[in-house]
């Protein structure tokens, strides 16, 4: 049981913000925690931090693996304070909620096995994720959202590609 | 008089208790409408959405025009509306509205329950002083440390954020222990002092009163409790204010309970009025006799 808590740790990475999401410490003062994002989310994607953690108690997060976000941008037209800047759904390449990255040591398309499931589920498709050799996903960073969908359908077990929140 | 006025004041109690039991419910129902797709109704008492309409607790947008010094004209429209009612009609929102007060109302009547024997003292009206005292020591810090604090202490917007979280999620943040710690202050040691003295989003709307807003007005000549010994409106109060006296501002919020006891008594010294207050000299004229006479311990 430690060893499991401890691998968690050590695989630790911050939840993302939900889309149009401004920096993060702008974002803890603009943000008044009013849950109007959360209650928007047809997908159930975002979650509200609790005191567990401190002063970010409130604020909006996504959790990639549990729900991701579909960039339907329904967050971003009821935050009153501008702390999630207004997105059009059109909009979807101009979100930056974090990059993704592949962990090529445990990625099946790495060690031998055809898996196309990031690759075919990226909402930027066939930019933010190719296929190299038609085998091999590669993220291309200057295209990649950060949705989070790449990291949530991803077979293994903890997932082989991470996105990593851009907002620490 | 006119008989809406006596009506009113005859169903004050039963009318503000509906206004405080449906704001409660709304803070259930509206996170479960959003579930279930309906979205005209939506957010917490931080700031509610009604259709495309914002409105925003006025304490939130001041601080976050402190900390950002920025803010949207959107956000700018949606805390003004809750201020001109509170320009109008005072702290309705604390007496009428908010969840914690009524929480704290019924905290206070168990505690008169279970501490019959203790005495209290005749209500006093303290020195404004106290509460600007208290909300600036909130700004400052508010201001100096840079963290939200005014979130992190709207209780009316803490309570409805875990009551959304509980139907959305069912899940109760660590946070509501905050609300615990102070209802057990209350219940054991200081009631009602968290809306009386330390609420933030009380002192802000209280910021917003002018000579014409809804005040308790009284009336020395139809006072009729003067020999009663425990008298009905100091007893009711639920800050425990004298609305016989001047002084009731920036404390209380017109909650009316003073007029209702009142009317129960066949008084009508006490009334809402929109009036300017009279000047002090006017007011002490033949009535200090009558009002400073000290009576010492009321039985609550």
């Amino acid at each position: 049981m430690i060893l499991e808590f401890l691998q968690k740790l050590a695989n630790y990475h911050a939840p993302l913000r939900p889309p149009g999401a401004i920096p993060e410490d702008e974002f803890l003062n603009q943000c008044i925690r009013c849950r109007k994002c959360e209650e928007a989310c047809p997908y159930d994607s975002i979650v509200m931090a609790h005191g567990d953690r401190g002063l970010k108690v409130g604020t909006p997060f996504i959790y990639a693996r549990r729900e991701p976000c579909y960039l339907c941008m329904k967050c971003t037209e009821v935050c009153p304070t501008g702390a999630l800047q207004l997105l059009k759904r059109e909009e979807k390449r101009k979100v930056r909620m974090g990059t993704a990255k592949i962990n090529q040591t445990t990625c099946l398309a790495y060690n031998g096995i055809i898996c196309r499931a990031c690759y075919e589920r990226c909402p930027i498709y066939r930019e933010a994720i190719t296929l190299q050799n038609e085998i091999y996903p590669v993220v291309h960073q200057e295209h990649c959202v950060g949705c989070g969908i790449c990291e949530n359908v991803c077979p293994n077990e903890p997932a082989s590609i991470i996105v990593y929140s851009s907002h620490g | 008089m006119t008989r809406f006025e006596e009506y009113f004041y005859k169903h004050l109690h039963l009318l503000r208790r509906i206004s405080q039991w449906a704001a409660v419910a709304l803070i259930f129902l509206i996170p479960f409408l959003n579930r279930h797709g309906y979205h005209e109704l939506m957010g917490t008492f931080y700031s509610i959405r009604i259709g495309h309409l914002d409105l925003m607790d006025p304490a939130l947008m001041f601080q976050t025009i402190l900390l950002t010094k920025h803010i949207p004209f959107s956000a700018l429209l949606a805390g003004t509306l809750p201020l001109i009612l509170a320009l109008v009609l005072g702290k309705v929102f604390c007496s009428w509205v908010c969840p914690y007060n009524l929480l704290a109302e019924y905290v206070a009547k168990l505690r008169k329950l279970v501490f019959p024997q203790k005495k209290y003292f005749l209500n006093h009206n303290p020195k404004p002083q106290w509460y600007w005292i208290v909300f600036g020591l909130v700004v400052t810090t508010l201001m100096v440390l840079g963290i939200p604090l005014i979130t992190l202490t709207s209780f009316p917007g803490l309570i409805s954020s875990e009551a959304a979280d509980l139907v959305l999620n069912g899940t109760i943040g660590i946070e509501i222990l905050l609300v615990l710690i102070v209802i057990l202050l209350e219940f054991f040691v200081a009631p009602h002092f968290w809306c009386k003295y330390a609420c933030p989003v009380g002192a802000t709307l209280a910021l917003f009163r002018y000579k014409h807003t809804m005040r308790v007005h009284f009336d020395p000549k139809g006072c009729t409790c003067d020999s009663v010994k425990s008298l009905p409106c100091n007893v009711i109060c639920p800050l425990g204010l004298d609305p016989r006296h001047d002084g009731i501002y920036p404390y209380c919020y017109n909650c009316g309970e003073c007029i209702y006891s009142c009317h129960q008594h066949h008084g009508k010294s006490l009334s809402f009025s929109f009036k300017a207050a009279p000047k002090k000299a006017a007011v002490s004229n033949g009535m200090n006799i009558k009002m400073n006479r000290p009576i010492k311990e009321v039985n609550a």
